[in-house]
């Protein structure tokens, strides 16, 4: 099994290349974009495993970016990453077909936590359907 | 921004409730004046519409009966003066003056007409050269001689003469009543003397108060009676002469002015002319006497309209003081609500500050936490450091995420006080709605000796209220409870549930016997960050969490305590959420999110 390839959202750009850092020392394959539509790109370019998509950014949101995903037929696996304290933009993430939604801040372990369980469930569902994912190239600004 | 608006609001408030008293008795006056005016000054036109038309309706009544009387009387005069001359022409025309002559006829004649009363004082017959030929009567007139006299002179020219009062031969005032005959034998003149009290008896009969007085005058202004008052017989009258300008009527007469230097009061006066003699009869009466009962009446008018006005006035004071007290109750009734309404919209505005910091500080935080992550596994990796030195370091970078979890707990709280959910409404039956939270709390509380106690009203009807927010508060209420025991061996806590169907809500009562709330913290429970507990244990938001539930569900909670006895909770929620009073309390939130 390859290393877990996360993609990581957050217009925070400390924290999302702390995020990767962290990643990346405990194995996986770590990604940093600042913004959704640079998420919306990306995707296109490179395969993720599990997606880590913060809701409040400027320009396309989070709830957004989920859906313009969606839309392309990408089958990564999504966690929310919420950084007020309600927990209804979180299930509506789940209910556009998010995996589950995490609140900011989070440990790093709590984060693990989540990623293991969204890419589990990536694995179940990549053999169960026998997904080939798109291998487009195009470069993203 | 809008909390200083509340402040300087509150600031102005205090500077108010000073102005608010004379702004009340300005208002109390005002109150009064405006009853009064819209009372008396139709009280004063109706009175004094009255008083006119009364007033000129009794002068009016009180002249056309002084007419009457004058124009009776004259009628009266008229009579008796006619029917006088009569009584003389018959006896000079039906006897024959041979008969007349004879003195024991004439006194025959003389006495058969005093017989009904005793008009006459003396009766003679006068020959056409003024000698007396025959006389009956008191006087010794027999020998004179009337041909110089000018009541002679007058018969002899007109056949019937009624001289004016005189003195005469006999130096007596009185008048006389002569009537001619002519024949072939001379002229014979019947003269008899007018009985001047009886004459003066006739005139005067008239009752016209104690003020009123009625005579004669001739045409020169001479009295031929004599007045009550004013003047004697012969005199010359008070009124002079040239007052009887007119034939009759009617007028008022006041001393001065037309008749300087008289002095008399103001009087009434009525005159009428009699036909023969042209005397000139007169009714007079004291002005204020003639209008006595109008005067009367126009006292009692006052009077009644002084009462009026003392009534009025003290119904406008007492009414005025009425009215005040019921706008002060308003008023009273009004600033409460105010003052509740601030209380709502500063904890709503301090749940969108405390929102929003919250909200700034979660990113930070974040990030501190991640770099604290870095640190850690950098720590790890490094093997050439000193055991002792690495777990020292260790130790304080946890310590570092333990604080920076203890802010992400507060930040979370802060949210939860602030945030909006969307609720779902739904039929909660409050009494398993509360066993099942008892029942989720006793496992923590047996262990510290806590017994709860259940009193739920049976039969309690259902109410429309949003589960998920009602567990969470009573979970926050029955948590407090619980920690109010905190140092005590044992407690108990009543939870129980009643209903009004007049006020429309359920009451919920949370009771415990914990150590109570010291009176000067009890306003201050349900503010944000307000908190007794130790440091670290609570955030001081639970119960302004709980207040901003409650009322965004429309229903109330309110708090007793006795310090060191126990706490009781009172939450009155509503049968039926109010229509729309979710939304406006929630507007303002959804807006910033």
């Amino acid at each position: 099994m390859s290393e877990p390839k996360i993609l990581i959202v957050d217009d925070e750009k400390a924290f999302a290349n702390n995020i990767v850092k962290l990643l990346t020392k405990r194995g996986y394959e770590a990604t940093a974009v600042y913004d959704g539509a640079s998420a919306v790109c990306i995707v296109d370019e490179k395969v993720f495993d599990v997606i880590i998509l913060d809701i409040k950014m400027p320009g396309m949101d989070g709830i957004a970016t989920l859906k313009e995903i969606k839309k392309k037929g990408i089958k990564s696996e999504i966690v929310i990453l919420t950084g007020h304290g309600s927990i209804e933009t979180g299930t509506e993430g789940i209910r556009l077909g998010a995996f589950d939604f995490v609140m900011k801040p989070i440990t790093i372990d709590d984060l693990l936590d989540k990623i293991y369980q969204a890419y589990r469930r990536r694995i179940i569902e990549q053999g169960r359907t026998g997904y080939i994912p798109p291998q487009k190239k195009r470069t993203c600004t | 921004m809008k909390i200083k608006q509340i402040i300087i609001s509150g600031i102005t408030k205090i500077s108010r409730g000073k102005e608010k008293e004379g702004h009340y008795s300005r208002l109390y006056w005002k109150f009064v004046l405006i009853t009064l005016a819209c009372s008396i000054i139709p009280l004063f036109l109706v009175g004094w519409g009255i008083y006119n038309y009364y007033s000129g309706f009794s002068r009016i009544r009180m002249e056309n009966y002084f007419k009457d009387q004058v124009g009776h009387h004259r009628k009266i005069i008229d009579m008796f003066l006619k029917e006088r001359t009569y009584d003389l022409k018959l006896i000079l025309f039906t006897n024959s003056c041979e008969y007349l002559q004879q003195q024991e006829n004439i006194e025959k004649i003389f006495n058969t007409l005093n017989i009904e009363g005793s008009f006459f004082t003396d009766l003679g017959l006068i020959y056409g050269d003024g000698r007396h030929l025959a006389y009956a009567g008191p006087y010794d007139l027999i020998k004179k001689n009337y041909s110089n006299a000018v009541w002679f002179k007058e018969v002899m020219k007109k056949g019937v003469y009624i001289s004016d009062m005189f003195t005469g031969f006999r130096n007596v005032p009185h008048f006389i009543i002569a009537v001619r005959r002519s024949d072939n034998n001379g002229n014979y003149i019947l003269r008899a003397t007018i009985d001047t009290e009886y004459f003066r008896s006739l005139v005067e009969n008239v009752k016209m108060g104690k003020t009123g007085e009625v005579y004669l005058s001739n045409k020169e202004g001479i009295l031929q009676t004599t007045p009550r008052y004013s003047g004697k017989i012969m005199d010359k009258a008070v009124l002079p002469a040239e007052f009887f300008h007119e034939e009759s009527g009617i007028g008022i007469l006041e001393s001065g002015g037309k008749y300087p230097g008289s002095d008399f009061p103001r009087q009434l006066v009525a005159y009428t002319w009699l036909e023969n003699p042209r005397w000139k009869l007169v009714i007079k009466q004291n002005y204020s006497e003639a209008f006595k009962d109008v005067d009367h009446a126009n006292r009692a008018a006052l009077i009644f309209l002084h009462l009026s006005l003392i009534a009025i006035t003290v119904i406008s004071l007492i009414s005025a003081r009425y009215m005040i007290n019921a706008i002060k109750k308003w008023d009273e009734k009004a600033d409460r609500l105010n003052r509740q309404l601030i209380e709502a919209s500063k904890l709503a505005s301090l749940g969108e500050l405390s929102a929003g910091v919250a909200h700034e500080i979660n990113n930070p935080l974040a990030i501190i936490l991640t770099e604290n992550q870095i640190i850690k596994d950098s720590l790890d990796e490094l093997s050439n450091l000193d055991e002792k030195v690495k777990t020292e370091l260790s130790d304080s970078l946890s310590a570092i995420q333990s604080q920076i979890l203890r802010c992400t707990n507060i930040t979370k709280n802060l949210l939860k006080f602030s945030r909006h959910i969307n609720s779902s409404m739904e039929q909660v039956n409050l009494n398993t709605f509360l066993e099942e939270i008892i029942q989720l709390m006793e496992g923590r509380s047996k262990v510290i000796n806590i017994k709860f106690d259940k009193n739920l009203e049976r039969n309690i009807p259902f109410i429309v209220s949003d589960p998920s927010k009602l567990q969470q508060v009573f979970l926050n209420m029955i948590n407090n409870a619980v920690d109010a025991h905190e140092g005590k061996p044992h407690g108990k806590i009543t939870i129980s549930t009643s209903f009004d169907s007049i006020s429309k809500g359920v009451e919920i009562s949370i009771n415990d016997t914990g150590s109570g709330i010291a009176p000067e913290n009890l306003g201050k429970i349900f503010e944000p960050f307000f908190t007794t507990k130790s440091v670290g244990k609570g955030t001081g938001l639970g119960l302004s969490i709980s207040y901003s539930i409650i009322k965004s569900l429309g229903g109330d909670i309110s708090v007793q305590s006795e310090l060191g006895k126990g706490t009781e909770f009172k939450i009155i929620l509503p049968y039926k959420q109010p229509e729309g009073h979710k939304d406006n309390l929630n507007s303002t939130k959804e807006s910033r999110e």
